[in-house]
């Protein structure tokens, strides 16, 4: 890749400039900031807007009262079952019974404070998910 | 480049990095004196590779690795060079935390492996959980710290509280707060011995491993496996599993195609340093080779975008993988015979 040909396509990070190696005129390798490739953004573009929706289902299930925000909060975070249940030290599988919104309306303040920490957000937050 | 001071008031030089482990090693080096430069110490980590683990998910995809494992390029390049560090692990957050603070107070910059999601300052799109990004602690300031991060161009800020949780996050790869700084770093290592065993070890990495999911044998099994994926997957699965590979390839801060033109930059080095026409040749073949992968990701991305309504197939990405895992046989065969012939 010439140093022309690093590709400027989008101000894709926000601004941000990711490092490129690149030959330059004399044939020299060296470091060439690039604003973004249309190609990263179309491959990130498909796993974005596949978490984006997911994590929109989920908000309406749990303004449906099928899931409880726990559900949706551990989405945004990017976390699974197992990421959140050791960083707030509760088993897997009880995170996974808190997704009932029955279950999770009766937990106490110390699971829920635990809960609270480990997705950084406020206890008043964990109660409730965005209405828009 | 930007300069920034570090703890101990000596003059610390930001270099804007492609990859974030070799990145930070070389800047652990040259605050201890040691001119090196990032592809020289990705090269004698040995930091290229390829791997495919069909049995590991993450998000519903398997994973493809261009790299060595997180931690190699470092633990090996300063083994190499002759650079003793000192390492630790922490059970207790706040020991770790404390443990950061005596370090950065003796005047010694610090290494960390961090959760990137929790790292504020990055563009929400860099964001996602993955436990092996690498940065520099400069200093302390007021209720944070200053960080030099090798993926920026300029150092930043990071409040102590996204810190602690970035060094402490859970879930697969977990650092557990893991930081490095050398103790003692000879000061004119020798390059040409190194860069030798990087090469040796990259060479068998690539050649010899007896499993058909690393080094070249990894990339052909690939290859056939995204031909054959639209049958399999059907064609959004086919997509989403050729995407995660593409993301391997570019989005991680690998400097462009999968690493390899970082590792054409350290065989040009490597070139000059023994004065050898066949390390060249093999650097202009690498670039080459790297072009192939990009083409792979125009192509990739074209499938994806148009859903089907293109010309390229399936077929063609794989055919393009099928290219590079041969050219790239030769090349480190050649490899692995210029630098038996090669002298320290």
């Amino acid at each position: 890749m010439n140093v022309r040909e690093v590709p400027q396509d989008i101000t894709y990070y926000e601004g941000k400039k990711r490092a490129c190696w690149a030959l330059n005129d004399e044939g020299k390798y060296v470091i060439v900031p690039s604003s973004g490739w249309e190609v990263e953004a179309v491959v990130n573009g498909l796993a974005v807007e596949e978490m984006a929706a997911s994590l929109e289902a989920t908000r309406q299930a749990v303004l449906a009262g099928v899931k409880s925000p726990l559900c949706y909060y551990m989405e945004l975070r990017q976390m699974t079952p197992e990421i959140l249940g050791k960083t707030a030290r509760v088993a897997a599988f009880r995170v996974r019974r808190h997704f009932r919104p029955d279950v999770f309306s009766k937990l106490g303040p110390s699971v829920l404070d635990r809960y609270a920490r480990a997705l950084a957000v406020t206890l008043d937050e964990l109660k409730t998910v965005p209405q828009t | 480049m930007t300069t920034e001071v570090t703890a101990a008031g000596k003059p610390f030089i930001h270099v804007h990095s492609a990859h974030c482990e070799s990145g930070v090693t070389a800047a652990l080096f040259r605050d201890k004196g040691v001119e090196i430069s990032e592809p020289m110490i990705f090269g004698i980590g040995s930091g290229i590779f390829f791997g495919h683990l069909p049995f590991v998910k993450m998000g519903g995809v398997t994973i493809s690795t261009f790299r060595s494992q997180p931690g190699a390029v470092f633990r090996k390049s300063a083994k190499r060079l002759g650079g003793k560090f000192k390492t630790a692990r922490f059970r207790n957050p706040k020991k770790g935390m404390d443990e950061l603070r005596r370090v950065l107070g003796t005047g010694q910059i610090v290494g960390l492996t961090t959760n990137i999601y929790w790292l504020s300052y990055f563009p929400n799109r860099f964001r996602f959980q993955f436990n092996g990004h690498n940065i520099v602690v400069l200093h302390e300031i007021e209720n944070g710290f200053r960080v030099s991060d090798p993926m920026l161009e300029e150092p930043v800020d990071c409040p102590a509280e996204d810190l602690e949780r970035a060094r402490f996050a859970r879930g697969p790869l977990e650092s557990r707060g893991f930081m490095y700084y050398p103790q003692s770093v000879n000061p004119n290592p020798d390059l040409r011995a190194a860069g030798l065993q990087g090469m040796k070890d990259t060479c068998k990495m690539m050649l010899k491993i007896p499993l058909p999911i690393f080094g070249i044998r990894g990339m052909r099994y690939l290859a056939k496996k995204i031909i054959r994926s639209p049958e399999k997957l059907g064609f959004m699965g086919a997509c989403r599993e050729l995407s995660s590979v593409v993301r391997m390839q570019e989005e991680v801060g690998t400097g462009g195609a999968g690493f390899r033109y970082m590792y054409a930059a350290f065989l040009q080095e490597a070139a000059e340093l023994f004065a050898s026409k066949e390390l060249a040749r093999l650097s202009g073949e690498m670039t080459a080779i790297g072009d192939i992968w990009r083409e792979f990701a125009v192509v990739s991305a074209r499938i994806i975008k148009k859903r089907g309504q293109t010309e390229e197939t399936f077929e063609k990405a794989g055919g393009l993988m099928l290219i590079c895992a041969g050219r790239e046989e030769q090349l480190f065969k050649d490899l692995a015979k210029a630098a038996g012939k090669l002298k320290a």
